[in-house]
């Protein structure tokens, strides 16, 4: 089953990717546009790896900093204290509520961890023409792009705790500039796992085939 | 085949040129990302000032990533790590120093923790109840730049850049002097003991002081220190005698200084001189005597009461003190006398002489030792200057020596023998209470006592005649003024009694129980309510038997029903 059933790339067919009209292709290389809306008609993303590679890789750059500067600084009546993600999770931790601190891990450091992790593999098999785990992989991709979302969580406390604790002069709560780097991270991934494109998984598997029949 | 005219019948794609295949833009993010980030980094290495180590005996309330290091309260650096020294007996704080105060790390810089502190002398780090507490941080003048120090226990007084001169003062003991007593002058606070440490020696105290500035300019070469420590009570001849500067300075200790009149006017006395603290207000203002002479006295009476130190007169004037008060003991004649030594002072004399005077009275107390001896020779033997105890207190009984010119004392040359010149003395006219008991208790038997009581007992007798007539006065008035009083009180009475009469009748009529208004009242009342009763019945009935309106009352038939 995995990659032996006929794909419309195989057949000479492009599907549109605006009104999902059927159409021949022009050549395979070049598919053309698609007569019935006019948009551009590509049988695969186009620089779909490339794209990809690019923006995983800014994320992984932008994850370093993200964890290193602080997200969160508290003034408490002339003391002021900077916290980092992980700073943070080791406050929770110590402090007796272990289950915030490990959705914070979770949700912080983890799945943004996961997503670039997850998306390299991908990148990774996929340029290898691997034809291991086909669905599984694809199962992985599906997860990249559920979890996506839900990363911004970090991003939401901390602007609804600036927001909310603002009682000068006693205490006051200022956005660190980690706050920032960590939302890159986050978008960065989801645009990343956009731009990945899941046929190609499939794509090897032919190729192989091909290869060897 | 179906399925190829299937797809025969879709539509053909048009063909577009496409562009060459080339690097594509989206490189660009990653390549930004790297850069903002290398930036940061960079950034972050340049801004990082140096990491000091600072040793304490504890860490109180230090904590690291909390704690800040303030330089005139503006934080230049934050405590990151707080951590025993390796040989346990210490704390040693590591702190991240702002770039910006890096040059501020010199040898002889200091830190001290900032926490409240309260003290006789005052209160301070209050803040630090709130905020934590931090580390204080005073600058030094040194180039040679350090990364580690030795913090202090207790907050250094003078910190950089506070405008003033420093002293050393040199004292026997510290007394109840501290880091941060007081220093006044002319009862203001002016300074404080900076530091105090046993001198090399080990038998003075070497105390540093500072005296701020504008102040400072008043401390010239003459300046004088003592100690105010404390209440100075003392109790002499002169009387009785109470000195304090402050209340602080009674309770925490203090100095002060001033500038004795007599010294001369001079520059202000250059940084770190050293003086002399004396002990006393009285000790430190003391004219230094240049010229003093020796004598001894002898006495023929109790010296109980004379102490070392008490004044010297010469009609008044104090002109010397005792030295010594002894015994001379002649096995020879078995003679025992008290001996007195004391020291003469010529400048006190010459200074309460006038004009002219003055000038020969210096000129003389200058000339030879024989000009002198002839002068002193002529005033005890032709004008009779003899030494005299005299009392200056009664109740202290306090001595004291008293010069003056006895021209009827009997003839006495001064001796010249020994190795201080004895002067001539003469007998006391202090009364010897012991001695004068006898006299007064004689005195006392001599008083006319019987005829104080006669006197007295007349006197008595007048007083009780006195009282009759007193006596009679009062029962005329009882007589004729008492009855017509009484009669008006009568009449007072039945006025009353009258008034009272009329409200009784008032009350009868209108309110009383039995008062006629209130009998009708009363009848009235019970009549409505009669009728209401009668009209209730009517009513019931009228609601059991309605055709009753129409037929009249029916017989009521008992038995049937």
């Amino acid at each position: 089953m995995n990659g032996s059933a006929l794909t419309a790339a195989q057949a000479g067919l492009v599907s549109c990717e605006t009104c999902d009209l059927l159409s021949r292709a022009a050549t395979p290389a070049q598919p053309g546009h698609c007569p019935r809306c006019g948009a551009p008609l590509q049988s695969r993303r186009h620089q779909s790896i490339q794209y990809t590679w690019a923006l995983v890789i800014a994320a992984a750059i932008f994850y370093v900093p993200a964890n290193m500067l602080p997200v969160l600084t508290t003034n408490t009546l002339g003391s002021s204290e900077s916290d980092t993600i992980m700073s943070g999770v080791i406050y929770l931790y110590t402090s007796g509520s272990w289950p915030l601190a490990l959705i914070v891990l979770i949700a912080s450091i983890m799945i943004p961890m996961g997503k670039i992790v997850a998306l390299a593999y991908l990148l990774i098999t996929v340029q290898r023409g691997s034809i291991k785990n086909n669905r599984d992989r694809s199962r992985l991709y599906r997860l990249v792009e559920l979890i996506g979302r839900w990363s911004m969580l970090d991003v939401f406390v901390d602007t609804f705790v600036v927001a909310l604790v603002q009682l000068e002069p006693l205490m006051s709560v200022q956005p660190g500039p980690g706050v920032l780097f960590f939302m890159s991270v986050v978008v960065l991934t989801m645009l990343a796992a956009q731009s990945f494109d899941p046929r190609l998984i499939w794509d090897a598997g032919r190729r192989r085939q091909v290869g060897h029949g | 085949m179906a399925e190829d005219s299937g797809l025969a019948k879709l539509p053909q794609a048009t063909v577009v040129p496409g562009k060459r295949f080339r690097v594509s833009i989206v490189w660009a993010i990653p390549v930004l990302a790297a850069v903002v980030a290398i930036g940061i980094a960079v950034q972050r290495i340049l801004s990082e000032g140096p990491t000091i180590t600072v040793v304490f005996r504890s860490a109180e309330g230090l904590e690291a990533g909390k704690s800040f290091i303030k330089y005139k309260d503006v934080n230049i650096g934050q405590v990151t790590a707080v951590q025993l020294a390796s040989d346990y007996s210490q704390v040693e704080i590591k702190a991240k120093i702002a770039k910006s105060a890096a040059g501020l790390m010199v040898e002889d810089a200091r830190f001290w923790v900032v926490r409240p502190r309260i003290a006789l002398t005052g209160v301070s780090g209050l803040g630090t109840l709130l905020s934590g507490n931090y580390i204080g941080f005073a600058s030094g003048k040194s180039d040679q730049p350090r990364r580690s120090f030795t913090g202090l226990e207790v907050p250094p007084i003078v910190t950089g850049g506070l405008p003033g001169r420093q002293f050393l003062l040199r004292a026997e003991t510290l007394g109840s002097l501290g880091i941060g007593s007081p220093i006044y002058y002319r009862r203001l606070p002016v300074g404080e003991v900076v530091a105090y440490d046993l001198a090399a020696d080990g038998k003075n105290v070497d105390i540093k002081v500072f005296v701020q500035s504008p102040y400072d300019k008043y401390v010239n070469p003459g300046t004088r220190f003592w100690n105010a420590s404390g209440i100075d009570v003392s109790l002499n001849a002169n009387g009785f005698d109470v000195r304090t500067e402050s209340l602080a300075a009674l309770v925490a200790g203090g100095l002060a200084f001033d500038t004795p009149v007599f010294a001369p006017t001079a520059a202000p006395a250059a940084a770190d001189t050293a003086f002399t603290l004396y002990s006393t207000r009285a000790v430190a203002m003391k004219q230094p005597e240049t010229v003093a002479r020796h004598y001894v006295l002898y006495f023929n009476e109790t010296v109980r009461g004379l102490s070392i130190g008490a004044p010297v007169t010469l009609f008044g004037m104090p002109v010397g003190e005792v030295t010594d008060v002894g015994l001379s003991f002649d096995p020879g004649t078995l003679d025992v006398h008290p001996r007195v030594e004391f020291t003469f002072y010529p400048e006190r004399m010459v200074m309460r002489l006038s004009g002219r005077q003055e000038l020969a009275a210096q000129a003389l107390a200058e000339s030879s030792e024989q000009k002198r001896h002839a002068v002193l020779r002529r005033l005890v033997e032709e004008r009779g200057l003899r030494a005299q105890l005299k009392s200056g207190s009664l109740i202290t009984g306090q001595l004291y020596v008293a010069f003056n010119f006895y021209p009827n004392a009997p003839r006495a040359k001064i001796d010249w023998n020994r190795d201080a010149p004895v002067l001539p003395s003469v007998e006391s006219l202090i009364p010897d209470l012991e001695a004068k008991l006898p006299e007064i208790v004689d005195k006392i038997n001599k008083l006319p006592l019987q005829a104080i009581a006669e006197d007295l007992k007349k006197n008595l007798e007048t007083l009780d005649q006195t009282l009759k007539s007193a006596n009679k006065l009062v029962s005329h008035v009882d007589a004729d003024v008492v009855p017509e009083l009484k009669g008006t009180l009568e009449e007072a009475r039945r006025a009353m009694a009258a008034a009272e009469r009329v409200m009784k009748g008032a009350e009868s009529t209108l309110v009383g129980p039995n008062a006629p208004t209130q009998q009708e009242l009363r009848d009235t009342l019970q009549e409505v309510s009669r009728t209401a009763r009668s009209l209730r019945v009517l009513t019931d009935y009228l609601e059991r038997h309605p055709d009753s309106l129409i037929r009249g009352k029916s017989e009521q038939k008992f038995g049937r029903q």
